[in-house]
């Protein structure tokens, strides 16, 4: 508290009074109204009954713990494999996007820090870019179109004698992971390149001229500097394919989904918000603790993310 | 050459084909007549489907509102953005790096959690204030700018703190050693300096909020933005005025992107000096011809030409006669595939497969083409999934 | 242009009442006490991290003092903000706005005091006159050249007419040629404009050759403060005399001393110099010896003694040499006799001596190293 008051001193002594209310109220509104009441509400309601409306106040309305009980048991007191299982395919999927998506973007990231000069790199960037202007579910969609039944993979497939009965690879879900791991390139390929970007090409060249292989390159002397921009990346790559709700929604097989759509379908479909909120709750903590769990292991700050 | 710049061009060309290849294709499909989006068979060249999307009406009146929200957004968005970098660029480092995690974190936040928090609070305080505030407060248009706001904020916030990064703040010291009072100094210094930052800030969230799905999705209630309704209709099945919309939003972004690169250019040359500046800026003609404005005008002019000769095309010609050729060829097959029934039937006494359910029913209404599904269906969409979970406990 | 009529001039004095400076356990100026007087031109030499950035921000209002008082024109500055003191700071690297023209710079403090648009261009054309700069007015800062950016932010400063105008090493990123140049330049400047100027700088030359007074100081305090002449010749600490100049240093324990005058005995002898600061020595106490090297004379009687030449620098006009005198090296410098005259060759014998009057006693203390 010391220290904030002291910041708002420091900022109306350096830009007025006006200037520091501003920041006071606008950050007190983001961090209080904006981010953690809802989240708290959330929590809240996540221990409640689902009631109707005119029952809400009364001596019915009181905190439970059924909707968390639910998600891990069945009312016969079993596992609840089902949802369990979603949940556990979901991080799995995205963890696996997520190393795809490393393993595409690295030696992208690093040919456009220390190979592409001039035009060259001016127009990867721009390619980089360019894709993301196109909406999301449009993205999606793209893939729809390439993996359909009829799409352009199936009939290719089939004219050149791949194979002879449509594919069905939205059921497979390879439309799905091909979906995903394009959709958060971006995500992945700027805080790696602004990694690698830090590393002075002369040790590449210097490691190189010393005789070392370019894989050891790579492994001892840009993999280091770019650590950090990689843990950055795959945190948020992560964190929004496990949230992702459009591209399952849209390339997803019917018999496998996400667990964002299960959440989607309590609220949206049964109408059961505190059994969503819940789940919303456990999908939350589930995340955030596997992210801080892998900056961990890497010795990586949150503080890097976003940079 | 050596073999790693061989390598690392075929592994950019590689990575470069698989960003452009969907969206290429995506482009092709709208301009076949087929009903589903695809390339073969070739059935007629066709401008239809841009006249399909703007009739278009459930994505029409989402434009609207995604234009609604979106001003919303960025008005509140990026005053908020811009109070964080602020704050954070006064905070001891590490208070400074406690607030950073907090507002950074609805990035990360899945944004269905967002989505869902957001309703549940606000869901909460209309209905304990009632009446009038209640329905002013509980609408898909406040909750949905509320809920963008919580990350969208974000965004703007850092392109303020990379910009930030790069003041002097000896320069406000500077105007207030000079007599400017500190308010005078955040206005007449900070600020202009910050203004392309504002402009660039203002773009991205507005762009965020119109592309946002997930958090959106909750909190826009019964109403429908722009990207929900684009959504609904690709669950529900696809046709290629989609693939219309992608080449329209393609084409702003190019026109956009080559604007911009005119842009950058100009500004290079002009600082460069004169011996940097290159023969086109030299020459009055080329000079005038590469002037952004000119580049746009003329992009604008090139599009507009394309879409009124495309707007004139008529293929009802020819698929009219490609619809006659399928039903022909639908009614061959439909008796050929009655006759392997029936001989199936007798040899081993199954019943058909049922008909495709949910995303099935994209395909199931073409004809010839659907195939004939591999494995029976679950009883359609995600129901299947939920078969097993029992019914909210009730209270006791 | 401030007018400065001598019958009615204001008071620009700076007063520093035992002031202090701490930031938690660290003191980084300590009991600066000291008047700067209305009009002079006054120097704060230190090297780097002796505080005198700090003590400049203070006088500026950027910070307030620990302890101790702040005045100006007699006023207690204390709670008075930067932009309500008489007094215009010219930073290190100048703070120009980039965004603002040349003219629109220079007018910025007319600006924010709601003076007419009309007035702002006349003044800030008349400033650019007084510079030597006319019609540069609608240019970009980006597009000036150093020594140009420097006049600007000069002008820019003088805009409002304060009493005080401090300079926090404006000169360190100009090339030595310019450098030279504009100390010339802001020495008639502030004879022109009468406004006490108040020089920060660890280039000893620039202190030297501007000001009317100069303060040394070293790790927060203020060692001396006099004019050039008597900082050069005459200084009261080892630190003083070592950073300050060329000095050689010889250790030795007092004999005797008689008023101002000391014999003190080094392993190369005994030798008279003049007692620095008043202080007084019992026999026996240890002391230090600086003799500049161009106090230094061959052939000279007083105080001789004999050294052998190890090696040469030679620098056109002068030639500097150094001499070998038991485990001791010491400096001398030469004028360049041309082909006539010759300094002889290494390993040459040298006799060497020096005036007791040209020559300082000093407590043991902290000698500054060459940076």
């Amino acid at each position: 508290m010391k220290h904030l008051t002291q910041a708002y001193r420091a900022l109306a002594n350096r830009h007025g009074l006006g200037a520091a209310l501003f920041v006071a109220i606008a950050v007190t509104l983001w961090v209080v109204v904006f981010i953690t009441l809802p989240q708290l509400s959330m929590l809240d309601y996540s221990f409640r009954f689902n009631l109707p409306a005119d029952q809400i106040g009364t001596d019915a309305d009181h905190y439970t713990l059924s909707n968390f009980h639910s998600f891990f048991f069945n009312a016969d007191g079993s596992l609840n494999t089902l949802d369990l299982v979603i949940l556990g395919r979901t991080l799995l999927a995205a963890a696996i996007v997520t190393l795809i998506d490393v393993l595409i973007c690295y030696p992208i990231a690093y040919i456009l820090a220390h190979g592409a000069k001039g035009v060259a790199a001016r127009l990867m960037v721009i390619g980089l870019i360019l894709p993301y202007w196109i909406n999301e579910i449009l993205r999606a969609f793209a893939f729809r179109v390439l993996f359909g039944a009829t799409g352009v993979v199936n009939t290719v497939g089939m004219q050149m004698g791949l194979w002879d009965v449509p594919v069905d690879f939205i059921r497979a879900d390879v439309a799905l992971y091909f979906g995903l791991s394009y959709a958060y390139i971006l995500l992945m390929i700027f805080p790696m390149y602004n990694a690698i970007e830090a590393l002075d090409h002369t040790q590449v060249e210097a490691a190189r001229d010393m005789g070392a292989p370019l894989w050891r390159v790579h492994w001892r002397v840009v993999l280091p500097i770019a650590k950090p921009g990689i843990v950055s990346g795959a945190t948020m790559v992560f964190m929004l394919t496990a949230g992702a709700l459009a591209a399952p929604q849209i390339l997803g097989g019917p018999s496998n989904l996400w667990f964002t759509q299960v959440i989607y379908q309590w609220f949206n479909e049964s109408s059961n918000w505190p059994r969503g909120s819940a789940y919303a709750v456990v999908l939350l903590l589930t995340c955030i603790s596997f992210v801080l769990l892998m900056m961990r292991v890497f010795k990586v700050s949150v503080g890097e993310i976003g940079k | 050459m050596s073999r790693a710049v061989v390598f690392g061009g075929a592994y950019a060309i590689a990575f470069f084909s698989f960003l452009f290849g969907p969206l290429i294709i995506m482009v092709i499909t709208a301009f076949n007549s087929s009903k589903f989006p695809r390339v073969v068979p070739w059935e007629c060249f066709t401008t239809g489907w841009f006249a399909e999307l703007f009739g278009n009406q459930r994505l029409m009146d989402g434009l609207l509102n995604s234009v609604i929200i979106g001003v919303g957004v960025v008005a509140l968005a990026v005053p908020i953005g811009l109070a964080g970098a602020l704050a954070l660029s006064e905070l001891p480092s590490k208070l400074r790096a406690t607030l950073y995690t907090v507002l950074i974190l609805p990035i990360l936040i899945p944004g269905v959690v967002l989505g869902i928090s957001t309703i549940v609070l606000w869901g909460q305080i209309s209905r304990g204030l009632g009446g009038a505030v209640q329905a002013g407060i509980y609408n898909g248009y406040f909750l949905t700018i509320v809920g963008q706001i919580t990350f969208v904020s974000a965004y703007a916030m850092l392109v303020f703190i990379a910009r930030l990064q790069r003041f002097d703040a000896t320069q406000t010291e500077a105007a207030l050693d000079l007599g400017a009072t500190p308010g005078q100094a955040f206005r007449k210094i900070l600020l202009p300096f910050m203004a392309p930052a504002i402009g660039s800030a203002a773009f991205i969230t507005l762009l965020a909020s119109f592309e946002n799905y997930n958090t959106t999705v909750f909190t826009v209630l019964s109403e429908s933005t722009f990207t929900t309704a684009l959504a609904s209709k690709v669950r529900h099945g696809t046709d290629p005025s989609l693939s219309a919309l992608a080449v329209i939003i393609i084409t702003i972004t190019l026109v956009g992107a080559l604007t911009n690169e005119a842009v950058q250019r100009r500004k290079e040359a002009e600082l460069g000096g004169k011996a940097s500046r290159s023969p086109l800026y030299a020459n009055p003609v080329t000079r005038a011809l590469t002037h952004p404005g000119v580049v746009f005008a003329i992009l604008v002019a090139i599009v507009a030409t394309v879409s009124y000769i495309g707007s004139k095309h008529d293929s009802s010609v020819c698929e009219a006669a490609i619809l006659q050729d399928k039903l022909d060829r639908q009614a061959e097959l439909r008796a050929a595939q009655k006759a392997k029934i029936e001989a199936q039937e007798t040899e081993q006494g199954i019943t058909v497969p049922k008909p495709e359910g949910g995303f099935g029913g994209a395909f199931g209404g073409l004809g010839g083409a659907a195939p004939t599904p591999a494995a029976p269906k679950p009883e359609g969409g995600f129901g299947g999934a939920f078969g097993g979970i029992a019914p909210p406990a009730p209270s006791e | 242009m401030p007018e400065t009529s001598p019958v009615n001039s204001p008071d620009r004095s700076v007063l520093l009442d035992h002031v202090s400076i701490r930031f938690g356990n660290f003191t980084a100026v300590d009991n600066a006490n000291l008047k700067i007087n209305s009009g002079e031109f006054f120097s704060f030499l230190g090297p780097s991290g002796c505080g005198k950035t700090t003590l400049l921000r203070c006088i500026s209002g950027f910070s307030d003092p620990t302890e101790g008082r702040v005045l100006i024109g007699a006023k207690d500055m204390k709670g008075v903000g930067p932009n309500k003191r008489p007094t215009a700071l010219i930073f290190q690297h100048l703070a120009l706005f980039p965004l603002m023209s040349v003219a629109d710079n220079i007018a910025f403090p007319l600006e924010v005091r709601g003076v007419s648009k009309k007035e702002r261009r006349r003044k800030a054309e008349e400033l650019l006159d007084m510079i030597a700069l006319p019609g540069i007015g609608d240019k970009k800062v980006s597009e000036l050249s150093g020594g140009q950016k420097q006049r600007v932010a000069i002008a820019r400063a003088l805009a409002v007419q304060p009493d005080i105008l401090l300079l926090d090493e404006p000169l360190s990123a100009l090339d030595l040629k310019l450098r030279q140049h504009m100390r010339t330049e802001l020495r008639a400047i502030q004879q022109q404009v009468g406004v006490t100027f108040i020089y920060i700088t660890h280039d000893q030359g620039e202190a030297l050759t501007m000001s009317d007074r100069v303060a040394v100081m070293s790790k927060g305090v203020i060692e001396q403060v006099g004019a050039p002449d008597q900082i050069y010749n005459r200084p009261r600490s080892s630190f003083v005399a070592s950073f300050v100049g060329e000095n050689n240093a010889l250790k030795g324990v007092v004999k005797r001393q008689s008023e101002d005058m000391a014999a003190l005995e080094t392993p190369m002898g005994t030798f008279e110099a003049r007692v620095g600061g008043g202080r007084k020595y019992k026999p026996g106490d240890e002391a230090l010896l600086f003799v500049r090297p161009e106090q230094l004379v061959p052939g000279q009687a007083e105080n001789a003694f004999q050294a052998t030449l190890s090696r040469q620098e030679f620098e056109g006009a002068t030639n500097h040499v150094f001499a070998r005198a038991g485990d001791t090296e010491l400096r001398v410098s030469m004028v360049n006799a041309g082909l006539a005259g010759s300094v002889g060759s290494k390993g040459d014998t040298l006799s060497l001596g020096f005036a007791p009057m040209n020559a300082t006693i000093l407590p043991v203390g902290q000698i500054a190293s060459e940076a």
